[in-house]
């Protein structure tokens, strides 16, 4: 009985650690490739909900499928395909210029609420794993599958974002408190 | 002494500009290189005289400039197939022959131009890509009327 169960627990951190690695090995290849464009890594707000939905749409698809001509539904996948790693790379970007952010607030926080800081971290891990899942489904299989997971990481990213401002608002009422240097 | 309210005199000069000037273009693509076309290309300010004459040149500008982000945000988040029907508006009303605009576009995309300054790089991406797929569709569109009307000349054309 003993033995099944460190086998379970032996097995469940190592395919732990593989995934972690997993991740982070996706991550280094598809989000560090192609580098950034032009405006992608200043970026300080999310894009648009309705934009994202657009990306990910099958709407235009079903529209260039009635065309009926192969190149134009190439050139569709083909730009469609970058437009998404463009957002994805986007929403990876600022979501880590965010933490830096809070980084820098948290350590000038004087009363820093553990179970909070827990729930950002798990929400930027858990982004940070979902944007290199995203990466590298849209290239293989193009981004008009992805339109829910593509949600759940622009939900995540607001969320993040959301938690920052809110730290970042409270360490500045606190320096502004009387008595704080 | 009072100040003026600087967001009403903008609002004020950015509802002159709809009413006076962009409510007469036809089309959102038009009014999108008719505004980007307002805006000096080496110092990004916009410019324009009648604006600038009712209202301050300042107050113009960025009037201008808020127009120019709506309608671009307007039309970026258009279907692929409002897109196309925005594009051929546009290239109808030129004066140019469709073929030669289509050309043109494909190989310069000037539209490009037509971004305004700090907008979003991902909407930024996909408007240019879709002004692209629009541009691809309305050729292919152009060649396919191209080859069936000589067809439904020849349809149309007396037996011999």
């Amino acid at each position: 009985m003993m033995e099944s169960s460190s086998l379970i627990a032996g097995t469940a951190l190592l395919l732990l650690i593989l995934l972690v690695a997993t991740l982070r090995l996706l991550a280094s290849r598809s989000l560090q490739e192609p580098p950034l464009a032009r405006g992608e890594e200043d970026i300080t707000e999310p894009c648009p909900d309705e934009f994202v939905s657009r990306i990910f749409s099958r709407d235009d698809w079903e529209f260039v499928r009635g065309i009926k001509c192969g190149s134009i539904e190439r050139l569709f996948s083909r730009e469609r395909k970058r437009v998404a790693l463009a957002w994805v790379r986007q929403t990876s970007a600022m979501i880590r210029r965010v933490m830096r952010g809070h980084a820098e607030a948290a350590r000038q926080s004087r009363n820093l609420e553990v179970s909070v800081e827990l729930s950002i971290l798990t929400q930027y891990v858990a982004l940070m794993a979902v944007c290199a899942i995203l990466s590298l489904a849209i290239q293989v299989a193009g981004p008009l599958w992805l339109g829910g997971l593509a949600q759940f990481a622009q939900r995540l990213s607001l969320r993040v974002a959301k938690a920052q401002e809110s730290l970042q608002a409270r360490s500045l009422a606190e320096a502004a408190r009387p008595g704080t240097a | 002494m009072d100040v003026p309210d600087k967001t009403i005199t903008v609002e004020e000069a950015y509802d002159d500009l709809l009413r006076r000037s962009l409510s007469k273009i036809s089309g959102d693509l038009a009014r999108l290189i008719y505004l980007a076309s307002t805006r000096d290309y080496n110092t990004g300010k916009y410019h324009h005289d009648g604006l600038a004459a009712h209202f301050h040149a300042d107050i113009a500008c960025q009037a201008l400039e808020m127009a120019h982000r709506q309608v671009f945000y307007r039309i970026a988040a258009r279907s692929l197939q409002e897109l196309v029907a925005e594009v051929e508006l546009y290239i109808n009303s030129s004066r140019q022959s469709r073929e030669e605009v289509l050309q043109v576009w494909q190989k310069l995309e000037p539209y490009r131009v037509a971004l305004p300054v700090d907008v979003n790089a991902a909407v930024a991406q996909l408007f240019v890509s879709n002004i692209r797929l629009a541009l691809a569709i309305l050729r292919r569109r152009l060649q396919q009327e191209a080859v069936e009307t000589p067809t439904s000349w020849q349809q149309r054309s007396p037996a011999r």
